[in-house]
C-alpha cells in the first residue's frame, strides 16, 4: 500500500474554489448559518474541505466538535452522513447489511417455482441495504458530501479498520460486488473524546485540530447566539462564570453547551445579571453532578458569580 | 505560480519537519507535503495564519501542542500573539502520555482494501515470534522448585528465569457480550450463505436456517502497578506480567508511586527489554514513596472517567501503604467501584499470615475491593488470573 501524496481531487473542486475561496470566507459562511469559528478552527476546516483530507477533531465535551460537521454541511449545503460510534458497532451498522428477510423470501419463491438460485443472484444490488459510510461513497454530488464518524474512539480499535479504506482510497469493497468507487468523496469529519488513543494508519490520514473552549468574548458570542433575549451582562456573567469554574477541580468541566442551559434557565427568571444568590439557586444547569456541585459551592458563589 | 514555489516551500516544510522530529513530535514527509500543499492553498500572510496550517496538517495528538508552539516560535517567531490566539486557557490539563520520542508504529496494521474482518489488535506484536534461544526456557522441575516460593526471595537468576513464564502467562479476558441495537426479529443472526448452501444439499425442502453465534468480546482490563520502594521485589515481576497483558490482551497498564505514569504504549512496542527500560525511564520514582490516592485520582480524572474503567476489569498491584492520609485513597477507591466491572487487589503481603488489613490504605481501600489475592508466588498467580477471568460471572 502505497500512500498518495496527492490526494485526488474533488471532480467539482471548482466550484468548491468559488464557494469558499479562502478562510474568512468559510468562518462567515460558518457565523451566518450559527456556528462561530476562531481562526484556527476555520483554518482545519477550509483545509479539510480544499485539500481534501479527513480531519480529527478533539476537545472537551460541548465544545462543538458535532456541531462542526453539522454546520459544514449546512455551508456547502450538502447532506450530513452521521455514523455515530458506539461500543461494539460493526461494519454491518457501518457500510452495509444484506437484506436477510429479502433474500431469504426470494430463496423460498425459487423453491416453490422450482427454480434455481445462484448465490450472485442474492448478492446483488437489489439485497443491499446501505449504512452511512456506503452512502457516502454513493453521494452523487456535485458538491462532496459531509460524513461525519462521530465519537470514534467509543468503537473497538478493530472497527478503525473498516474506516481505512474509505479515508486513504475514497472507495468500499463489497466482496461479492466489488470496489465502490465515491465519484465525489464525501469531506469526512472524524471526532474523539479521548477515552483511548486511534491507531496511528487512522491518524496518519487525518489533519488533527484540537479545539479549545472559547475565550470569554466568544463565549457570550455563541450564548447570544443560542439565547438572543438574554441580556447582555448576563450572557458575558455567564461566559466568565463557566471559565472560573472550568479552572476548578471537576469531574465534568461545564462546556458551551452547559453555558448555553444556564443563561437559558436564568433568562426564565427574568433576570439581567449575574450574583451569588442566583448562583446558587440555578447552578445546577451548568454542572450535571453531585459531586461537581460540591466542589464549586465549597469555593464560593458570589466567587463563582462576579469573581470576588 | 504554485509551481514556482513548490520547491522552496517543500524544503521549508521538510525542513521544519525535521526541527519538529528531532523536537519528539513524529512529522512524517506524508505530514510535511501536506503542510507544503495547505501553505500553497491558503497562501498564508500573517505568521498566526502559518501556525495554524502547520499545526491542522503537522500534529496528531494533543500533548504534542507544547512542544509545537516551542519549534514554531524559534523558527518562525510571533508565537505570544498565536497563543493569545488560543482561546480559553484555564482549560483543565490533558491527561500525561508517555514520552513522544517512546512512541513507535504499531506492527500489525491492517492493510486498507482487506474485505474481511480485520484480526483483533489483541494479536499485535505475537509473542510466538519470541525465540529459539530456548535454552533460557522455564523446565518443567524449575517451574516446579519455584512454584511456591515468594518472589521476594528470588535470586537474581531466577527472576531471569521467571521473566520467561511470565510472559507467557496471558491475562486472560473475560467476554462480554457484544451489544447490538438492531438485534434481528430472532435476537440472533441469520448466516444467509449457510442456509443457502445447506437448501441445495437438501434439494431445497425444508429451508433450515442457520444462525451465526454472536460474538463475544474480552473486557478492557486495566493495570496499575504500585513500584514504589516496598514494593520492589514485586514490581520487576509484575512489570513483566503487565507487558504480557498489553500485549497478550490490549490491557492498559499504568504503575504508580509519587505519581502515575502510563505505560501501555512503552510496553506494547519493541523488545521486552527495551520496553521495560523505557518504561523505568517514564516512570523515574521507580523506588520512592507512595501516593497511592493521588495516582488513583489522576487515573480516574484523566483516563478512568473519559470511560477507560467504565466496564473494566481493574487490577491494582499494591501493598497497600499509603504515605499520605489513607482516606483520599478510599474516596478514589469508592469512585473506581463505582465505574469499574470488577477491582482485584493484589497485595502480596496479603499472604503473610498474620496479614491483617486493619490501617492505612489497605483498610480504606478494602470496602472497595471485590477480590483480594495475594500473587506473591507463581503459584498464587494463577489466583490472580482466576479472579481476573471470573469477572464475568459477578
Ligand atoms: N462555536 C460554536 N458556535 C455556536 N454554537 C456552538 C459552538 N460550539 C458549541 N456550540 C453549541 O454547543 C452545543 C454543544 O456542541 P456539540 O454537541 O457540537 O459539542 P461536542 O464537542 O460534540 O460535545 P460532546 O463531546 O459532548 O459530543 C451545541 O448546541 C452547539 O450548537
Ligand atoms: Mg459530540
Amino acid at each position: 500500500m502505497s500512500a498518495s501524496p496527492t490526494p485526488p481531487a474533488h471532480p467539482d473542486g471548482r466550484g468548491l474554489e468559488r464557494l469558499l475561496p479562502d478562510i474568512a470566507t468559510l468562518q462567515d459562511r460558518l457565523a451566518e448559518s450559527g456556528y462561530l469559528t476562531d481562526e484556527g478552527l476555520a483554518t482545519a476546516l477550509f483545509c479539510a474541505v480544499r485539500l481534501p483530507q479527513p480531519i480529527l477533531l478533539e476537545g472537551e465535551a460541548g465544545v462543538g466538535k458535532t456541531q462542526a460537521a453539522k454546520s459544514l454541511a449546512q455551508v456547502l449545503g450538502t447532506p450530513l452522513i452521521r455514523l455515530q460510534c458506539y461500543d461494539g458497532i460493526e461494519a454491518a451498522e457501518a457500510i452495509y447489511e444484506w437484506n436477510y428477510p429479502r433474500q431469504l423470501l426470494a430463496i423460498r419463491l425459487a423453491e416453490a417455482e422450482g427454480t434455481h438460485l445462484r448465490e450472485a443472484d442474492l448478492f446483488g444490488p437489489d439485497y443491499l441495504v446501505e449504512r452511512p459510510l456506503l452512502q457516502a461513497v454513493r453521494h452523487q454530488g456535485p458538491r462532496p458530501a459531509v460524513l461525519l464518524i462521530d465519537e470514534v474512539d467509543r468503537a473497538d480499535e478493530e472497527f478503525e479498520a473498516f474506516l481505512f479504506e474509505l479515508l486513504a482510497e475514497g472507495t468500499i469493497t463489497i466482496p461479492e460486488i466489488g470496489t465502490v468507487k465515491a465519484e465525489v468523496p464525501p469531506v469526512a469529519v472524524l471526532t474523539s473524546n479521548r477515552t483511548r488513543d486511534l491507531h496511528d494508519a487512522l491518524k496518519r490520514r487525518c489533519l488533527y485540530h484540537w479545539i479549545d473552549y472559547p475565550d470569554v468574548a466568544r463565549a457570550a458570542q455563541i450564548i447570544r447566539l443560542h439565547v438572543p433575549s438574554a441580556a447582555e451582562g448576563l450572557t458575558t456573567g455567564v461566559a466568565a462564570a463557566v471559565q472560573r469554574l472550568r479552572s476548578l477541580d471537576l469531574q465534568k468541566p461545564p462546556g458551551v453547551a452547559e453555558a448555553i442551559d444556564w443563561v437559558g434557565a436564568l433568562r426564565l427568571l427574568g433576570v439581567t445579571r449575574l450574583d451569588g444568590d442566583l448562583v446558587a439557586r440555578t447552578l445546577g444547569s451548568a454542572l450535571k453532578y453531585r459531586e461537581d456541585l460540591d466542589v464549586a459551592l465549597g469555593r464560593g458563589v458570589s466567587w463563582i458569580g462576579t469573581g470576588d | 505560480m504554485t509551481e514556482r514555489l513548490a520547491p522552496d516551500l517543500a524544503t521549508v516544510a521538510a525542513g521544519f519537519g525535521g526541527l519538529l522530529r528531532a523536537a519528539g513530535v513524529p512529522a512524517s514527509t506524508e505530514r510535511c507535503s501536506r503542510f507544503a500543499a495547505v501553505v500553497a492553498l491558503a497562501r498564508p500572510v500573517t505568521v498566526t495564519r502559518l501556525y495554524w496550517l502547520a499545526r491542522v496538517t503537522l500534529l496528531d495528538r494533543h500533548d504534542q501542542i507544547d512542544v509545537f508552539d516551542r519549534v514554531f516560535a524559534s523558527v518562525f517567531g510571533g508565537a505570544e500573539d498565536v497563543a493569545a490566539d488560543r482561546g480559553d486557557t484555564a482549560a483543565p490539563k490533558p491527561p500525561p502520555q508517555t514520552r513522544p520520542g517512546a512512541r513507535t508504529r504499531a506492527s500489525a496494521q491492517p492493510q486498507a482494501g482487506e474485505s474481511d474482518v480485520p484480526t483483533p489488535a489483541t494479536t499485535v506484536g505475537s509473542p510466538h515470534e519470541r525465540d529459539e534461544s530456548g535454552r533460557l526456557l522455564v523446565t518443567a522441575s524449575v517451574e516446579e522448585r519455584l512454584r511456591h516460593k515468594d518472589f521476594a526471595h528470588y535470586t537474581p537468576e531466577e527472576l531471569a528465569s521467571l521473566r520467561r513464564l511470565v510472559e507467557e502467562l496471558r491475562v486472560v479476558a473475560p467476554r462480554r457480550r457484544a451489544r447490538r441495537p438492531t438485534a434481528a426479529s430472532s435476537g440472533r443472526r441469520l448466516d444467509l450463505r449457510r442456509t443457502l448452501r445447506r437448501s441445495h444439499r437438501t434439494g431445497g425442502d425444508p429451508v433450515r436456517r442457520e444462525y451465526r453465534r454472536r460474538r463475544d468480546r474480552p473486557r478492557r482490563i486495566v493495570l496499575l502497578a504500585d513500584v514504589s520502594g516496598s514494593m520492589e521485589s514485586y514490581s520487576r515481576v509484575y512489570l513483566h506480567l503487565l507487558q504480557g497483558a498489553v500485549r497478550g490482551t490490549g490491557a492498559e497498564a499504568f504503575v504508580m508511586a509519587t505519581r502515575l505514569t502510563r505505560l501501555s504504549r512503552a510496553l506494547a512496542t519493541g523488545h521486552p527489554d527495551v520496553a521495560l527500560g523505557r518504561a523505568a525511564e517514564a516512570a523515574p520514582d521507580w523506588s520512592g514513596g507512595t501516593r497511592l490516592g493521588e495516582a488513583l485520582k489522576t487515573f480516574l480524572d484523566d483516563f478512568g472517567r473519559r470511560g477507560m474503567a467504565r466496564g473494566a476489569v481493574v487490577v491494582i498491584v499494591s501493598d497497600g501503604w499509603e504515605r499520605a492520609d489513607p482516606s483520599l485513597l478510599g474516596e478514589q477507591m469508592a469512585r473506581l467501584e463505582r465505574l469499574a466491572h470488577r477491582v482485584v487487589w493484589v497485595n502480596p503481603r496479603s499472604a503473610a499470615e498474620s496479614y491483617e488489613p486493619l490501617v492505612g490504605g489497605m483498610a480504606a481501600a478494602l470496602p472497595h475491593v471485590d477480590v483480594l489475592v495475594p500473587g506473591h508466588s507463581l503459584h498464587a498467580l494463577d489466583d490472580v488470573l482466576a479472579a481476573v477471568r471470573d469477572a464475568s460471572r459477578r
